[in-house]
């Protein structure tokens, strides 16, 4: 066919895309100004903050901006051919056939009444009429190459019969089922678990080369970008700000905001104590609130009034030849290589007497098949808990890590009191509470174990003040005698988390999302909470915003002597904010240590594949790859023997069938470094470090 | 005097609605110079269809009101006037001391005005509609709310219950409950004396659930509250002589035709399941979100979880469906008033209006129409509103 011959310009070219949002009450410019340009078999980056416009722009590739948006100015050409001007018809044509679009949730892009097979071998047949033999002889082909075990079972399946990496893999095998130019990338692992995310960039990256896909990389992760892609385009507020190779950007960055979006991210090196990490100040300006002049001028530390401040700024070159562009006119005067300024080193804090300590903590859920009828034989038992032990000090951070379905919140819920445990002990003080549900614990029992939440659109109750919210827990944990004494410490809790007191009288749906994680933070520590329970507070919130939060909790916990209990997934911000470190897997506790200690070696197999999994974005460090194979398995049949035995890499190295038949004990390697594996003190001691950084190689 | 042509007939009715018109129009420019700071009822007023539904509902709703205080009627509803049975739209009103003018829309078949019987009928559905809703969805709520919640035995039980009031023959539950032996029995009663218990319940939990933090707050308001809302409550369910007769005449406010109470049970008691089934599917919905962790992790009791933050938050769909509901209601009520159950012979409501112009209807069609077509156009006001209404709360 005529549109398969060889194309030899660039595949992708965007030249001063505008698109607009056309609401009621005005036009909300999204994108400005956008240019980009894909070359055949390249992996283009688009990096940038929520709401800054990278979705938008692959939207407007694909011609579904919705009702409202329209593109009001500039041209996208693919192949040559201007897509904004494109008649309908012929639009079709191209869609899902020459340019393929992944998006973040694989379940929504997969339909849940139509199995696997089909809903693949549908985009052959449809944009090649190619017949069903042929169809699924592809089908069968680009599952295999996705790497899906046993791929003819996988086509007869349904979506919901598939895990979340399985299926995000499927929406992958259907976007390559013909063979696309172009394959656009929204945010592709958000939805998905850190080995399970390596694992899928990892096929992406090879799927690239093979097929000589061009590829469309949107993510607000640095690390990912770095991983996946040859050459990257930072947006800030609708415009693209910087654009240059990946080489260039990360480590010759020549715009203010790049180097501030990676002085926010927890690189390895940062820590609580000695380097901080440093937050951009102010907020991100709503598109109808966008300042004269270069957009991150208000939030700039270099911006110079009366240059920064004024008319439109072009991109202007680095490099002289268009590699490398920003949109900055200062960066010739700024001192790129200046180290930051630290804002305030602080005292490590000690650690105080034990406060929270658990022992041998089991939770099961009977699940049964049927409410109706019950039979004892068709109980299934969910093993959400299996051995938990450990202890908590006061005023210190312990981080628990894992990934989903490993416990974490089963044992957040059984602390606050929401689950009462099925076997073992928790003891908060003197008192022993994994028998008394919430309703049964007193006022300072309540108050002083709460929680700060993981999703901060869903934290606060949307119909109530954000005053009133505070007020109603002080209220509960009986704070202050009369209204009057109320709300002035609802005013001080405000002051803590640093927002201005007006926010009292504003509804949540004001607010950003780093704002509400604030009040959340606020409303937490209302009671003076002895413990708090942090379950993922900074992973929904964008990298500039996690920052400015994590601060604010470490300063929090610094003044009260609060002990955070922090559940992450993230072992980047672990490691910066963390003083012990335990390692979570399928209920069991698999490693406990301090942060040192857990971040190198000797590792537990799992640790070490989690810290391989976790992307950088330092051009600096060179990492172990170690993909882990297969899915998480279920908790209502967990594997006998060792929990992570079906996907360790170390499993050979141990005799016999030692790992499939029993449960390991925990090893103690050194001071408050546990263990829980049957490998020999000598080969976890032969263990090399996953991370490694090329000192010599560090420019600065 | 001549009998008025079609475009006199239209013109004088048109005048004789100024009132309303008057009212409308203050409340359309008040409402769209502000409609910035009204929420979501000012979004109203950037949809046609919300704007054009929301017109036909006020326009019924002024309708009664005034046609309550005897502004826009013509003559007496339950007047009739020799020589003007069943005489066309128009026909002038013989003269003497005591009457002048037309019969607008005609007379019916006992010679009675059939505009302003259509006029004083729109009182009876403003005023019954509206707040048998209401009730409907106090039972609703206070039952679908803790079998959402809490799910499990309770949930299944009055899911099993809501499903057999469901699946119960209206009209059949209807007759029944107009049926001599029964109102004689005092089943009527006895449901209104239970589900009328509920608006009692919902509040006092609702008050109590918010301020039993602070009890010098919370102890007056619940006295007041409830002091109060229990007298209407015995007012309305105890009647002298009657089935339950509990308080003393002095302390008897008022008391309710029996009449008006049957159907008011009826109209209760076969929407408030549906209300619960609504209620409970949004309560499982909104009970997996965080700020509800949140309230149980600091030790909220459940009601004020289910009342503050789980209700506020579906009042979205709510007040859409209670704007569909009340027109089913309104419906409801012309089938009860077309079968003549619980409403007085005379009443001028639109259901006994259209049953009685039907016995006619292959000879006279004007008694029959003008009440049909406006049931027809509050119900289709209704559910343009609801759709209006669903439509800007669901947009930015």
């Amino acid at each position: 066919m005529s549109d398969q011959t060889d194309y030899a310009g660039p595949i992708l070219e965007i030249d001063k895309l505008s698109i607009s949002f056309m609401t009621r009450l005005m036009e909300i410019p999204a994108v400005m100004d956008f240019s980009a340009k894909i070359m055949p078999g390249e992996a283009l980056g688009l990096v940038g903050e929520s709401g800054c416009g990278k979705s938008t722009v692959a939207l407007g590739i694909m011609r579904d901006l919705g009702k409202n948006g329209e593109i009001v100015g500039g041209t996208i050409k693919f192949k040559g051919k201007d897509l904004t001007t494109m008649p309908a018809e012929e639009l079709r044509r191209i869609r899902g056939k020459e340019i393929a679009m992944i998006y973040q949730e694989p379940m929504a892009s997969l339909n849940p009444a139509m199995k696997i097979g089909k809903q693949l071998m549908e985009v052959p047949m449809l944009h090649e009429n190619m017949c069903a033999n042929d169809a699924y002889a592809r089908a069968l082909e680009v599952v295999t190459d996705v790497k899906l075990p046993d791929p003819k079972r996988v086509l007869n399946s349904y979506p919901h019969q598939l895990s979340g990496g399985q299926q995000q893999r499927i929406v992958i095998a259907m976007a390559l089922m013909s063979k696309p130019k172009l394959l656009i990338l929204d945010e592709p692992t958000t939805a998905l678990d850190v080995t399970v995310e390596a694992a899928v960039i990892e096929l992406v990256k090879d799927l690239g080369k093979k097929y000589g896909t061009s590829i469309l990389f949107i993510s607000h992760n640095l690390g990912l970008v770095l991983e996946t892609c040859d050459r990257i385009c930072v947006m800030y507020s609708g415009e693209a700000i910087e654009r240059g190779s990946i080489k260039d950007v990360f480590d010759k960055m020549r715009h203010p905001y790049t180097q501030a979006l990676f002085r926010s991210i927890p690189l390895p090196g940062a820590d609580k104590n000695s380097r901080p990490l440093m937050a951009i100040p102010g907020n991100f300006p709503l598109p109808h609130e966008r300042p004269i002049g270069c957009n991150f001028g208000p939030r700039c530390s270099y911006a110079v009034k009366g240059q920064c401040d004024q008319g439109a700024i072009e991109m202007a070159s680095v490099d002289g030849n268009g590699l490398h562009e920003t949109r900055c006119r200062r960066y010739e005067e700024i001192d790129w290589l200046a180290e930051p300024e630290v804002a305030r080193q602080t005292e490590k804090t000690d650690r105080g007497a034990k406060i929270l300590d658990l022992q041998n903590l089991q939770k099961y859920y009977e699940v049964a098949s049927s409410s109706m009828f019950k039979n004892k034989s068709d109980v299934a038992v969910v093993k959400a808990n299996e051995d938990i032990s450990f202890s908590a000090h006061e005023a210190e951070t312990l981080a628990i890590v894992g990934e989903s379905g490993c416990g974490k919140s089963t044992l957040a819920k059984m602390l606050l009191g929401l689950e009462t445990a099925t076997d073992g002990k928790i003891q908060l003080l003197d008192t022993e509470i994994q028998d008394t549900p919430i309703a049964e614990r007193g006022t300072t029992a309540v108050s002083s174990v709460q929680m700060v939440f993981q999703n901060p659109f869903d934290t606060l109750n949307p119909s109530m003040t954000i005053g009133r919210q505070i007020i109603r827990a002080l209220e509960i944990f009986k704070i202050g005698s009369n209204d009057a004494e109320r709300r002035n410490r609802m005013l001080e809790l405000l002051d803590l988390v640093k927002l201005p007191r007006a926010f009292a009288e504003r509804t949540p749906r004001q607010l950003s999302g780093g704002q509400k994680q604030r009040v959340g933070i606020a409303r937490a520590f209302a009671g003076d909470a002895k413990i708090v329970v942090a379950d993922e507070p900074v992973s929904a919130l964008d990298v500039s915003v996690q920052a400015a939060v994590t601060d604010l909790l470490m300063e929090i916990q610094r003044k009260n002597r609060t002990t955070l209990l922090f559940i992450s997934h993230d072992l980047s911000i672990v490691r910066y904010l963390s003083d012990r470190v335990l390692v979570m897997y399928l209920g069991h506790v698999v490693e406990l240590g301090t942060a040192d200690q857990v971040f190198s070696p000797p590792y537990h197999p799992y640790t070490e594949a989690l810290l391989s999994a976790v992307p950088i974005a330092d051009t600096t460090i060179q990492k172990q790859q170690i993909v882990l194979e297969g899915d998480i398995p279920s908790a209502m049949n967990p594997p006998s023997g060792c929990p992570f035995q079906t996907r360790c890499r170390w499993k050979s190295s141990v005799a016999g069938n030692l790992c499939e038949t029993q449960v390991p004990d925990v090893q103690n390697l050194a001071d408050g470094h546990q263990v829980k594996c049957h490998l020999s003190p000598e080969a976890l001691a032969s263990m090399e470090p996953v991370i490694k950084t090329a000192a010599e190689a560090d420019p600065t | 005097m001549e009998t008025l042509s079609w475009g006199a007939i239209i013109v004088r009715i048109l005048l004789q609605f100024m009132p309303v018109w008057i009212a409308l129009a203050a409340v359309f420019v008040l409402s769209i110079t502000y409609k910035r700071k009204l929420g979501l009822y000012g979004k109203l007023f950037d949809s046609k269809v919300g704007m054009v539904g929301f017109f036909l509902v006020m326009f019924w709703i002024f309708t009664g009101l005034f046609g309550a205080m005897d502004m826009i009627i013509t003559h007496d509803p339950l007047t009739q006037i020799s020589g003007l049975k069943n005489k066309a739209p128009g026909t002038p009103v013989p003269d003497s001391s005591k009457y002048s003018g037309y019969y607008l829309l005609g007379g019916d078949n006992l010679a009675r005005d059939v505009f302003s019987r259509m006029v004083k009928g729109a009182f009876v559905v403003v005023q019954i509609a509206p707040l048998s809703t209401l009730f409907a969805f106090m039972v609703g709520i206070t039952l679908g709310l803790p079998a959402g919640y809490f799910g499990g035995y309770l949930d299944t039980a009055l899911s099993f219950a809501a499903n057999l009031i469901l699946a119960f023959p209206v009209i059949l539950l209807f007759y029944l409950l107009v049926t001599p032996e029964i109102v004689e029995s005092g089943i009527p009663n006895y449901m209104a004396a239970v589900l009328f218990i509920f608006p009692l319940i919902f509040v006092g939990v609702l008050l109590n659930s918010r301020f039993h933090t602070r009890p010098s707050v919370r102890t007056p308001l619940l006295i007041v509250v409830l002091g109060s809302m229990g007298w209407i409550y015995l007012s309305l369910i105890s009647e002298k002589g009657g089935a339950i007769d509990l308080v003393p005449a002095l302390l008897d406010g008022f008391d309710v035709p029996g009449g008006i109470l049957v159907v008011f049970v009826a109209v209760v008691f076969v929407n408030a399941p549906t209300v619960f089934r609504i209620v409970r599917g949004l309560t499982l919905d909104v009970k997996t979100r965080d700020y509800v962790a949140a309230a149980q992790t600091r030790g909220e009791s459940h009601w004020y979880i289910m009342l503050w933050e789980i209700l506020p938050n579906v009042r979205g769909p709510l007040i859409v469906d209670f704007c569909l509901r009340i027109g089913y209601t309104t419906i409801l009520l012309g089938t009860l008033g077309f079968f003549g159950l619980g409403l007085p012979p005379e009443s001028p409501d639109w259901g006994s209006t259209i049953n009685e112009g039907r016995k006619l209807l292959s000879i006279y069609l004007h008694p029959a129409l003008p009440p049909a077509i406006a049931l027809l156009s509050l119900v289709l006001g209704l559910n343009l509103l609801a759709d209006g209404l669903r439509e800007e709360s669901l947009r930015d």
